[in-house]
């Protein structure tokens, strides 16, 4: 394209160094480099049969051991069941509350919206806890009730396993975020479709079934092909409650062969690029899904609808089962994991003074703890600026339209939205430990930084992008054509107008560097351990006390974040 | 006599493989009103966004005062902000983060101008366009009109070379659109003003254009005063674009007793003027072509030279006027005429042609 319309000119103009062809070029380099690299190093280090750094000796043993493996198929497998078990009661149940939210006169839809934001953002590692500590089948709350009922005998919950999994999910971000992505839908939807559905005799049940979730049927469909993509990158529920109970996911599969000793770094790489090969399939359907056209140009944002079903008295029970479904997912939960960081012993409810504050002072106290929230922080700032910095300016130059490469770089950045945290973990692993990044990255707080900016480069580049592309390109020219530099420009136009966006964004990037577990796990080190990490380390060793107490400090600092957040204007829209 | 304020040497700009702007030559002299005139997507905004700089020409050669500003066959391009001038964007582009003051104080501080000079020149600009006072409200409080007097003021404020205007009044109602198109026009004959105007109205066009460029695919297809393009558009679509046609196929006859157009079902012979008789043999096929407001509609009789017998098919009341849906000869077009006589649908009437306003052409 740029070639023809070059060729007629004389040679003279291409060589013409433009500012933003080096930014373009720069770019282009640093998320091959960062993006590529470490999927490169993933599917050639699975035939290394070296570990990384040492010199290279090619061969098919990795494989062969991975294959072997009877535990490596049944994770691949078990990892494709339990996303799609877990999808079907997600996306009912965040259908019925996006179309109760959005379309019916069911009262207080605004409040159980926000609450469906605030839910999002708590962290799930926190909230896996807090269902053991329900679940346990020795000191699980519900089953020492259950077990004092009458007629009861033995253990009714365990979370340790498939349904467990499944069961827990629905609590930590299961629905709340496609809600969140399908109540917008839900609005937009044109009310004429529906108000001409009515005309034409419809009641509400046929204009439901007969246009409502027809119309809306594609949308749903690639949410949920989304959402399944997404879910095969669970990690933490599935460590704590799958690995107990000696199930797998390739994700802890792949934890599992990392932490074996000596690490056995070709035999995750297989199957980390096994994983990677299915991916691609997934996606591959997932883009011909989408581009599929016309089907999803029905769904256009012709006037807001005024149009909303009357429940009646349902509206009552349709408000109660929603407060129920958040109060049993979310405060439930919650509230057990205050209780258990104040108790002296967790489960003992009959001892002398079974509370005490002395989890929380050893904790605050910990020198190990100290040096985590250090860490913690330093990550999670590096990452949020570094974050906004880098992707401010990616978006720029993807709204610009001026960069030829655009398809290229967007499609770069998308890596991570799909590439599980482990996998991103693993390659960047690679890429430290294969090359002299080693020595200043493998271990650090810095490495850990710049594979979480890696993580948040899909969500934050759209965010920038959203935030541009709706300021528009006017307010940009017209202060060029006033007479302003693009420096100018910036300082004065763009800056003051993108401050609440990168703002927004920084927390949100903050915020998950704080509670990421599986992008850090496979690169700390001992001097480099964040705080989730430790909650980990606490959880594994059984102290859960201190597990709850801690989990509650990281969800009431991301909790206080959000809602600062939400103050600044923070939409969620922007990121998908 | 001095360099024109701008001028475009067969300049040529292309997106992907299509020729937005397609070897255009053009200059405007100080103190005119220039208009880019034609339908959405022919390369007028395109032209004007060459001219400010925030496109870059792939071909040609364009001079503002006499200087170059962008000469691709050279690798020279002036960026937007050395270019001196101003601009009103079809959104307007207020900065919603700065007041009205701000937003219009913006070129000089660009330009490090004293604050007392910034003050004084920032309240005068305001003052032009009618919004003395209104300096301290915040940009996002403001109607679209006083929008689009704050970006008119921006433009203003520091006298640019050019006043590039793009679309400037297609978001305002209909009241305000013709209010302001005449406090434009008073404005730039006070200050002297050079003006590049875009806009896809005609009536825009023709009311405030000392010149009116009418652009189609990226090409000027004529260049003229409102008249001339109205009066004498030189191409197809010149005239369509411009007001209405009526367009009707007839033949040449000529014989001893003369020359005359002959229409299809009509009787009257139309005399043609020797002077065109001549570059006609008998029988050839012509289209006359004529604006529907200089054909006048008489009731029937016997038809003169240049008047077709016609039937009303449709009478539609328009308030101010009535609209006839005539058939003549086959062909169907609609009429406008004055209320003082009233036709009836299936009536038989007369049109008259004025024989100095038709354009005659050889099929």
């Amino acid at each position: 394209m740029a070639e023809t319309a070059t060729t007629s000119l004389p040679r003279l103009q291409r060589f013409r160094l433009r500012p933003i062809r080096v930014a373009e070029f720069s770019f282009l380099l640093f998320l091959a480099v960062a993006m590529g690299l470490p999927l490169l190093f993933l599917l050639t280090g699975s035939f290394n049969l070296s570990a990384p750094g040492k010199p290279a000796l090619y061969g098919l043993d990795n494989w062969i051991r991975a294959f072997t493996d009877s535990g490596t198929l049944s994770a691949l497998w078990m990892s494709f069941l339990l996303s799609v078990v877990r999808l079907i009661p997600a996306i009912i149940l965040s259908v019925l509350f996006a179309w109760l939210i959005a379309r019916t006169d069911m009262p207080g839809g605004k409040f159980i919206e926000a609450i469906c934001w605030i839910a999002y953002f708590v962290p799930d590692f926190p909230l896996v806890l807090a269902w053991i500590l329900l679940l346990d089948p020795n000191f699980g709350f519900l089953n020492s009730v259950a077990k004092s009922l009458p007629g009861v005998d033995g253990v009714i919950f365990n979370p340790y396993g498939f349904w467990g999994i499944v069961w827990v999910h629905t609590s930590t971000g299961g629905i709340w975020f496609k809600v969140m992505l399908l109540v917008p839908v839900f609005r937009r939807l044109g009310a004429t479709l529906e108000e001409a559905a009515r005309v034409a005799g419809a009641n509400t049940t046929t204009m439901l079934w007969r246009i409502t979730l027809p119309v809306l049927a594609p949308m749903i469909l690639a949410v949920s092909v989304l959402s399944f993509i997404r879910g095969l990158q669970s990690f933490n529920t599935e460590l704590l409650l799958g690995t107990p109970a000696g199930i797998y996911v390739y994700s802890t599969k792949i934890y599992d062969f990392l932490q074996r000793e000596p690490r056995a770094y070709g035999e995750a790489t297989a199957l980390g690029s096994v994983f990677l090969l299915v991916l691609a399939v997934l996606l591959f359907f997932y883009w011909k899904l989408l581009s599929g056209g016309k089907k999803f140009t029905v769904v256009t944002g012709q006037g807001y609808s005024t149009l909303k079903v009357k429940l009646g008295n349902w509206r009552y029970i349709a408000f109660a089962g929603c407060m129920l479904y958040v109060a049993v997912t979310m405060l439930l939960p919650l509230t057990f994991l205050v209780i258990g960081s104040f108790m002296r012993r967790y489960g003992f409810f009959n001892i002398a003074s079974p509370f005490t504050l002395n989890h929380w002072y050893n904790m605050l106290s910990d020198p190990i703890f100290l040096v985590a929230l250090k860490n913690s922080l330093i990550i999670a700032t590096a990452t949020a600026v570094g974050g906004v910095v880098l992707y401010s300016a990616l978006a720029y130059l993807l709204v610009s339209r001026r960069t030829l490469l655009a398809p290229l770089l967007e499609s770069l950045c998308w890596i991570p939205h799909v590439l599980p945290g482990i996998l991103l973990s693993l390659g960047v692993l690679w890429l430290f430990l294969a090359t002299p990044l080693r020595f200043f990255l493998y271990g650090s707080v810095w490495g850990i930084a710049v594979a979480l900016i890696l993580a948040d480069s899909p969500v934050t580049t759209q965010a920038f992008k959203a935030g541009l592309l709706q300021l528009g390109a006017d307010l940009e020219e017209s202060a060029r054509v006033s007479g302003a530099s693009w420096g100018y420009t910036y300082r004065r136009v763009l800056l003051p107008l993108l401050a609440p966006i990168a703002a927004a964004v920084g927390l949100m990037n903050f915020g998950s560097a704080l509670t990421s577990i599986s992008t850090p796990v496979l690169l700390y080190s001992h001097q480099s351990r964040p705080l989730a990490i430790l909650l980990l380390e606490y959880s594994f060793t059984g102290e859960l006390e201190r597990a709850a107490a801690l989990g509650l400090l990281i969800t009431v600092i991301i909790g206080v974040m959000m809602l600062v957040g939400r103050k600044l204007g923070l939409q969620l829209a922007g990121s998908e | 006599m001095s360099a024109p304020v701008l001028e475009f040497r067969d300049v040529v700009k292309r997106f992907g493989s299509v020729n937005a702007v397609d070897g255009v030559s053009f200059t405007i002299e100080r103190g005119q009103i220039f208009t880019l005139l034609g339908p959405s997507g022919c390369g007028k905004t395109t032209t004007l966004r060459l001219v400010a700089g925030l496109e870059e020409p792939d071909g040609g050669e364009i001079f503002i005062s006499g200087k170059s500003v962008a000469a691709p066959a050279r690798g020279f391009y002036l960026p937007p902000e050395k270019r001196h001038l101003g601009m009103v964007f079809q959104s307007y582009a207020i900065w919603p983060h700065l007041t009205v003051f701000e937003n219009v104080a913006f070129p000089l501080r660009v330009r490090r101008e004293a604050n007392e000079m910034v003050r004084q020149r920032v309240e005068h600009a305001l003052e032009i366009v009618g919004l003395g006072g209104f300096a301290d409200r915040g940009a996002t409080q403001l109607s679209g009109g006083q929008q689009q007097r704050v970006a008119l003021a921006r433009a203003l404020v520091y006298e640019p070379e050019i006043l590039l205007l793009d679309e400037p009044l297609s978001n305002l109602d209909a009241k305000l659109r013709e209010q302001m198109r005449v406090e434009i026009r008073a404005l730039q004959k006070k200050l002297g003003l050079t003006v590049l105007y875009v806009t896809h109205d005609q009536a825009e066009a023709m009311t405030l254009s000392d010149r009116i460029a009418v652009v189609n695919r990226g090409r000027f297809e004529q260049v003229g005063t409102p008249e001339e393009v109205y009066e004498k558009p030189q191409t197809e679509f010149a005239a369509g674009f411009l007001g209405r046609m009526v367009s009707l196929l007839g033949h040449i006859r000529k014989n001893s007793d003369g020359c005359w157009f002959e229409f299809p079902g009509q009787s009257a012979r139309s005399p043609v003027a020797d002077t065109l008789a001549a570059s006609f043999n008998d029988g050839v096929p012509v289209h006359l072509s004529t604006r529907p407001e200089d054909i006048d509609i008489l009731p029937n009789g016997a038809p003169q030279p240049y008047q077709l017998v016609a039937t009303v098919e449709q009478v539609a009341y328009l308030g101010e006027s009535f609209e006839y849906h005539v058939r003549a000869g086959g062909v169907a077009f609609v009429l406008t005429a004055a209320k003082k006589h009233r036709y009836q649908a299936g009536e038989t009437i007369r049109l008259a042609l004025d024989p100095a306003r038709l354009n005659i052409r050889a099929v």
